[in-house]
């Protein structure tokens, strides 16, 4: 019993052990002074996290504001509301899915490839020679790419609930024809763009950096292996996922529940 | 392009560059120095050998500031290395070179952007300059025609080379070989060699060469020392190590399989083993 | 240098495809209005009860969209609801004076919004003018008591 309680206490004490790491490896990597080399490094990586992850996010966009329409008319149209289905899909979209579904995207396409990327770096003796040869792997290699995520994110989360609102305009409009004034004008008179817009790309940019933060930190940190470079991948989907989850729970209550 | 450069005068040569004093570690509950005194001249090439697992790498990295030791000091040329700032380490650095066991080329780069990458960082040189430098560094290795290949095209001897290209790229003062010559087939190892012994001599480079390849490490090393159990078991010059009659120095100096350092791992009695005493497995 | 030149253009389309978004977000998703405030005027209307009317409702005339409702606040004085609507500019000194509001239902479940019906009277309303004559939401609850108590005379 004592045994297990004191297990258990050094499971505490590793994990605030890592948190600490990971929170001065922010910190260290984050506060790098920009450069006109930065920019490139982060223009290149902006290039790699951002355009190349636009395909996935906006084709998965489309498929969720069209599922949205299809599955809201069902409903709406026993209430004989079926009229806001623009108001429906939009603030589904903007308070939620667009916010959660590319950050757990951007995890999948962006994330695991930043973990093993890094990782591999490391396994090949790569941070290691940069260091040698006198410059900061936390400047050179990490901070471009925790930079490059925190701005690509919010613009892919951006793109996502615009094709997603046009994907429910396409299914609820076109096909299941909802009237198409109705479809925008009560979708307008129900957005607000501060409190929806603007809190969905708050959202956005929490996650962005949370989900970054991993990725490259489980890079960073990890043993290098083959074996530890496949690990720290999976852990960086799985970590980023929860956290993504529950940071949405504490942000949502906090933007558009009645605690505050 | 070393015809022209003599070697620093015989005064300079004999002062210590490095220095480690009583250097312990540990890594969790395993001891890997109790106690390690080394002192590196300048302008020679010293070869640090012992049998693998017994922390020469860690040593390397100790030297370079990467680690950091539990007791004792290491010293670059009059600085206590793990006392300085993160700043004055990456300045004591450039002064650096270092070659890694795999090249560590940077993956995204080039073989020419490797190389420039060291005074592109450190240096204002205008482009045609930079340009120049790492055309003669790689003509030194023989590999300016794949200037423009990928690290990922390289033959493994290929990338070291590279590797050691880029170390030298800054012109340093002291540099550090982690096992250079392990998977090498025998043209590649020659080559290596060849570089080695023609950057000390032309340069005056301070070398020191991690190894348990013997033969080669014996054909260029002026000095060497040999660690074994965490301690530094024996060391001199190459010749003086060959003689040598301590048993385990000859072990290991010949490469006979059994011997004080034992060929069995640490188990118990084969007969009793195998006889089947009770245990599972 | 040339893979570089079209991967930065890739990531300025990038940029400028999220800021183009996120305009269209603002504009035709939350009904931001880029007209400029000269081009709109303002009227005030008096219920006895504005039911769900909320800030930012749309007010219409002949179902077609002219304003939005500014602001919703309590007259201490009557101790009812009085509502500032933006409207339209091209509608100022158009609307006869005895024009009237009334807050109307969209569908049965629909969102409420502000009805405007068109007067006879020859005097017009200006910027910041009182629409006298309004009709109140109606309140799903006391309708169908009134239907109920109706029932229970008969």
């Amino acid at each position: 019993m004592i045994e297990r309680i004191r297990h258990l206490g050094q499971q505490g004490c590793a994990l605030l052990e890592a948190l600490g790491r990971a929170g001065i490896f922010l910190g260290q990597s984050a506060l790098g002074v920009p450069s006109r080399e930065g920019f490139h490094l982060w223009l290149r990586q902006m290039h790699f996290v951002g355009v190349m992850s636009l395909a996935i996010v906006l084709v998965s966009g489309l498929f969720i504001g069209m599922v949205l329409a299809l599955q809201g008319y069902t409903i709406l149209v026993d209430f004989g509301a079926e009229q806001a289905l623009g108001q429906m899909v939009a603030l589904s979209l903007l308070r939620e899915l667009g916010p959660v579904v590319s950050a757990l995207l951007f995890a999948g396409r962006a994330g695991s490839a930043l973990t093993a990327e890094i990782g591999l770096m490391k396994a090949t003796e790569q941070l290691t020679s940069m260091e040698m040869i006198g410059v900061d792997p936390l400047r050179r290699v990490v901070a471009p790419r925790l930079w490059a995520g925190f701005v690509a994110l919010p613009l892919l989360t951006i793109g996502f609930s615009v094709v997603g609102v046009w994907g429910g305009q396409l299914v609820g409009v076109e096909w299941l024809g909802v009237f198409e004034g109705s479809y925008w004008s009560n979708m307008q008179s129900s957005v607000a763009f501060v409190a929806d817009v603007g809190n969905g790309l708050i959202k956005s940019l929490v996650f962005a950096l949370v989900v970054t933060w991993i990725a490259v930190f489980q890079g960073y940190d990890l043993i290098p292996t083959s074996e530890g470079i496949s690990r720290a991948t999976t852990r960086t989907v799985v970590y980023s996922s929860l956290a993504v989850l529950g940071l949405d729970f504490v942000l949502t209550a906090l933007m558009f529940g009645e605690l505050s | 392009m070393f015809d022209n450069i003599s070697k620093d005068d015989e005064a300079m040569t004999d002062s210590a560059f490095v220095e480690v004093e009583s250097v312990h570690f540990s890594r969790g509950e395993m001891e890997i120095f109790r106690g390690v005194d080394l002192t590196i001249p300048r302008g020679r090439i010293t070869a640090i050998m012992g049998p693998s697992g017994t922390g020469k790498t860690t040593l390397l990295k100790m030297i370079g500031g990467q680690l950091t030791p539990d007791a004792g000091h290491v010293r670059i040329d009059g600085q206590d290395v793990h006392a300085l700032s993160r700043k004055a380490l990456f300045v004591l650095r450039r002064r650096m070179g270092m070659l890694f066991q795999s090249g560590a080329l940077f993956s995204d780069l080039d073989v020419y952007e490797n190389v420039a990458f060291p005074l592109r960082v450190h240096t204002d040189l205008p482009e045609v300059m930079i340009r120049d430098v790492v055309l003669m560094k790689l003509q030194a290795v023989g590999l300016r025609g794949a200037r423009e290949l990928k690290p990922s095209e390289l033959s493994g001897g290929m990338a070291r080379r590279v590797a050691l290209a880029r170390a030298i790229a800054l012109d340093p003062e002291l540099i550090l070989y982690d096992e250079p010559f392990a998977g090498q087939d025998p043209i590649s190892m020659g080559v290596l060699i060849q570089l080695i012994k023609r950057l000390n001599e032309a340069l005056g480079l301070t070398a020191v060469i991690v190894s348990h390849d013997i033969k080669e490490t014996l054909s260029i090393a002026d000095y060497v020392y040999v660690i074994a159990d965490g301690q530094v078991m024996a060391h001199g010059t190459p010749a003086s190590l060959d003689t040598d009659r301590d048993p385990r120095v000859s072990q290991f100096m010949h490469g006979e399989p059994d011997g004080p350092v034992p060929f069995h791992y640490p188990a118990m009695d084969f007969h009793a083993d195998i006889l089947g005493s009770g245990g599972p497995r | 240098m040339k893979r570089s030149k079209t991967m930065e253009l890739g990531v300025g389309l990038f940029m400028l495809a999220g800021i183009v978004g996120l305009v269209f977000l603002g504009l035709r998703v939350s009904g931001l209005s880029l007209s400029l405030p000269s081009d709109t005027f303002q009227l005030e209307a008096n219920f006895a009860n504005i039911g769900s009317l909320k800030p930012g409702s749309r007010v219409a005339l002949a179902g077609v969209t002219v304003g939005r409702v500014e602001s919703i606040e309590l007259d201490t004085e009557w101790y009812d609801a009085r509502v500032l609507m933006e409207l339209d500019g091209q509608l100022e000194g158009q609307l006869p004076q005895d024009s009237t509001a009334a807050i109307l239902t969209s569908g049965l479940l629909g969102e409420q919004y502000i009805g405007l019906s068109v007067g006879g009277a020859p005097e017009t309303l200006a910027d910041g003018d009182t629409l006298r004559d309004t009709q109140s939401a109606i309140v799903l609850e006391e309708l169908i008591q009134k239907f109920v108590s109706s029932m229970i005379k008969e």
